[in-house]
C-alpha cells in the first residue's frame, strides 16, 4: 500500500552527531553574558543594552561577582536586589543553596545558582533557580545585620471594603430579589494571572510524567 | 618585659600538623599527572592537589604549588578544594619563607580559591604581629573583615590590636584604605561589648561616615560586606551614646574624634577630587545626609563633654587600650581556639584517609575491569 520507507542510515547517524555536536558546544554562561562595558554591547549576540540600564550596569555588580569572592561561594547567605528594595518595604530576598560556577570564565564570574526565595516577607517552600542573576542589581546583605534586615511582622489581612453600588443597578439587583442591601466589594478577582499559567504548566507536566493510567 | 600580647607558643605550634601520617609522593610525579589530566580535559581530584601541597619541601615548589592551586580553581572540581588543603598551604609558606606568597594569594582568593578558616587567619596575622609589620597585618585583617569571619574572640583581639599599631603611626591613607580601616575597625569592635569594641565601632563608621559625606554612600558598602542604609556618622554617635548609657567603667577612648569627619573640610575635599571619578553622581539621599552634617557636629560635641563630665573618656589610646586588652584577655580566648583546632585536625586526618582508600577503591576497580577486558579479548 505505502511505499517502504527507505533506511537512511548515515543521515540518522550524522543527525545524532549533530545533535551530540550542538549539546557538546553549546555557548557557556561565560560566553552568553559577557558585556563590553564602554558600547554597553553583548559580544555574543551583538545586541546593546537598554539606556536606562546603563547607569546600573556602570555602579552595581552580579549575582556572581559577589558569590566568587565568599567562601564555600556564598552558599547560605542572603541577596537581595536593588529593584525590590526600591520596589518593596517588606524584606524580598533569596538564600543560596547551591552554585554551579562556570569554570572557563576569567574572574569566576559566571554561572547558576539556586535558592529558596523570600518575596515580600513570604518565604517559599522549594528551592529555585535563581533567575535574573545576570543582571546590575544584586546586593549582599552582611551578617551582622541579617537578622534585622529579615524580620518582618505580617500584617494582619485588612477586611474588603465593600461599596454601595450605583442607583440603576442597585434598583435591578433589589428587583431580581436580592436580600439586603447588595454591595460591592472592592477586590481585584484575576482569572488569567501569572500564576495560573505556572500552575497549568507544572499540572500538564505532572500529567506528563503520570503518564497514560492502564 | 616579656610581651605575651601575641600568640602563645601553644597556639602556633606545629607539632599537632606535624603528627598528622605522612603521605610521601614525587611531587614531579604529581605534577605531570595533573599535568596530563588537564590535557585532556578529565578532572583532577582534590586529593592530588591536596598532596602537592602536603609534600612541598622548598621555596620553588611553593610557586609550582601555586601555578596548581590556580589551574584546579579554574577546573570543573573547583568546588571541592578542601579546608585542610588551604590550612596546610598556609602553613607551608609560613615554613619555608613564603609569607608574601601567602598574602598574594589570599589578595586575589576569587582566582586562587583560598579562603582561609579564623584559625589559619589569626596564624597569618600572629607571624606579621611578631615580625612588628603592622602594614601587612592590617591587609590580611582587610581579607578577614571581607570574609565576615570574626566570630571568634582571639581574631577580634589580634586584629583590634594590628589595626591600633597602624593607625598609631599615623599613615597617609587614599580614601579605599581609609574605607577598607574603617570597616576592620567596625566588623572588629561588632562582637564586643568592651571599651576597645565601642570605641572601635565608634571610629570605624566615623572614618565610613566621612567617606560617605564626601564620596556618596555607593562608595562606601561597593564590594564591602556593610549595608547600604546612610546615617554612618549617626551609628558612630549611637555607640558613644551605649558608652554614655551603660552602667559600670565602661571608658570610651579619647582617640574617638568626629570633628575632623564633621567639619566641612571633606566637603571641599570631596568636591575637589570627585572631577577624577566618572560620573560620581550624588543622590538626594546623599544630598539629605549632608545636609545634616552640622547636626551631627552639635551632637557630636555635646556627647563629648556629656562623657568628659561623667568621666567615662579614657585618656589611654585605643593603642594601649588594645594592647592591655591582648595582654588581659588572649590567653583565656585561645584555650577553646586550640581544643577546637585539635578535633578539626582529627576530623580532617579521617576525611583524608577515607579519600585515600576511595582512590585505591576505585584504581583497584579499573584495573580489573581492565584485566577482564583483555581476557575477554584474549579470548575471542
Amino acid at each position: 500500500m505505502v511505499k517502504k520507507k527507505r533506511l537512511r542510515l548515515i543521515a540518522d547517524m550524522a543527525r545524532k552527531i549533530r545533535a551530540y555536536r550542538e549539546l557538546k558546544n553549546r555557548p557557556r554562561p561565560c560566553e552568553r553574558f559577557a558585556l563590553d562595558y564602554d558600547t554597553m554591547t553583548r559580544p555574543f549576540t551583538g545586541k546593546r543594552l537598554p539606556p536606562l540600564a546603563w547607569e546600573d550596569v556602570r555602579r552595581e555588580t552580579r549575582l556572581f561577582s559577589l558569590l566568587a569572592a565568599l567562601r564555600v561561594f556564598g552558599v547560605g547567605r542572603l541577596f537581595t536586589r536593588k529593584s525590590w528594595l526600591e520596589e518593596h518595604a517588606e524584606p524580598c530576598y533569596w538564600r543560596v543553596t547551591r552554585v554551579k560556577i562556570d569554570y572557563t570564565a576569567e574572574n569566576m564570574d559566571h554561572g547558576t545558582a539556586w535558592g529558596i526565595l523570600t518575596f515580600r516577607g513570604k518565604a517559599e517552600g522549594a528551592e529555585r533557580e535563581i533567575d535574573k542573576a545576570m543582571y546590575h542589581d544584586w546586593r549582599l546583605v552582611p551578617r551582622h545585620e541579617e537578622g534585622r534586615f529579615a524580620r518582618f511582622e505580617p500584617q494582619a489581612e485588612q477586611p474588603v471594603r465593600c461599596v454601595p453600588y450605583p442607583p440603576l443597578l442597585r434598583a435591578m439587583l433589589l428587583a431580581q430579589g436580592a436580600e439586603g442591601e447588595p454591595a460591592l466589594p472592592l477586590a481585584r478577582h484575576v482569572l488569567l494571572s501569572k500564576d495560573y499559567f505556572r500552575k497549568q504548566e507544572l499540572e500538564r507536566q505532572g500529567r506528563k510524567q503520570a503518564g497514560t493510567p492502564v | 618585659m616579656p610581651r605575651r600580647c601575641l600568640l602563645s607558643a601553644a597556639y602556633t605550634d606545629a607539632r599537632i600538623w606535624e603528627q598528622r601520617r605522612p603521605d610521601p609522593q614525587n611531587l614531579a610525579e604529581l605534577a605531570s599527572q595533573m599535568d596530563r589530566c588537564y590535557d585532556r580535559k578529565f578532572p583532577v581530584s582534590s586529593l592530588s592537589v591536596a598532596r602537592f601541597v602536603d609534600n612541598i619541601t622548598s621555596r620553588e615548589e611553593i610557586d609550582q604549588a601555586e601555578y596548581y592551586l590556580y589551574k584546579f580553581r579554574h577546573s570543573p572540581n573547583c568546588w571541592y578544594l578542601r579546608d585542610w588543603t588551604v590550612h596546610g598551604w598556609v602553613r607551608q609558606c609560613l615554613k619555608y619563607g613564603g609569607k608574601d606568597k601567602a598574602v598574594h594569594t589570599l589578595k586575589n582568593k576569587v582566582q586562587y580559591g583560598i579562603f582561609p578558616d579564623d584559625f589559619t587567619l589569626n596564624l597569618l596575622i600572629d607571624t606579621f604581629l611578631k615580625e612588628k609589620n603592622y602594614k601587612e597585618a592590617c591587609s590580611v585583617v582587610e581579607e578577614a573583615m571581607l570574609q565576615e569571619a570574626f566570630d571568634r574572640p582571639t581574631t577580634q583581639i589580634l586584629s583590634l590590636y594590628a589595626l591600633s599599631k597602624y593607625l598609631a603611626a599615623k599613615p597617609e591613607l587614599s580614601w579605599q584604605e581609609q574605607r577598607s580601616v574603617g570597616a576592620s575597625l567596625y566588623l572588629a569592635g561588632l562582637g564586643r561589648q568592651d571599651p576597645v569594641g565601642l570605641s572601635a565601632q565608634s571610629m570605624g563608621c566615623a572614618m565610613l561616615g566621612k567617606i560617605e559625606m564626601s564620596r556618596g554612600i555607593h562608595a562606601v558598602f561597593r564590594q564591602m560586606p556593610l549595608m547600604w542604609t546612610h546615617g554612618y556618622l549617626g551609628r558612630s554617635l549611637a555607640a558613644m551614646e551605649k558608652v554614655s548609657a551603660g552602667a559600670g567603667d565602661v571608658k570610651l577612648s579619647k582617640d574617638v574624634d568626629l570633628s575632623s569627619s564633621t567639619s566641612s573640610d571633606t566637603h571641599e575635599e570631596g568636591q575637589g577630587s570627585e572631577s577624577d571619578t566618572v560620573g560620581s553622581t550624588l543622590t538626594e539621599e546623599d544630598e539629605q545626609e549632608r545636609s545634616k552634617l552640622p547636626e551631627y557636629a552639635k551632637r557630636f560635641k555635646e556627647l563629648s563633654s556629656r562623657l568628659q563630665t561623667e568621666g567615662k573618656v579614657d585618656p589611654a589610646g585605643l593603642e594601649a587600650l588594645a594592647s592591655g586588652l591582648a595582654e588581659g584577655q588572649l590567653k583565656e580566648a585561645e584555650g577553646p581556639d586550640v581544643a577546637q583546632y585539635e578535633q578539626r585536625v582529627r576530623d580532617w586526618e579521617d576525611e583524608r584517609m577515607q579519600l585515600i582508600q576511595r582512590e585505591k577503591e576505585s584504581r583497584e576497580k579499573a584495573e580489573e575491569e581492565r584485566q577482564a577486558r583483555s581476557l575477554a579479548k584474549a579470548v575471542v
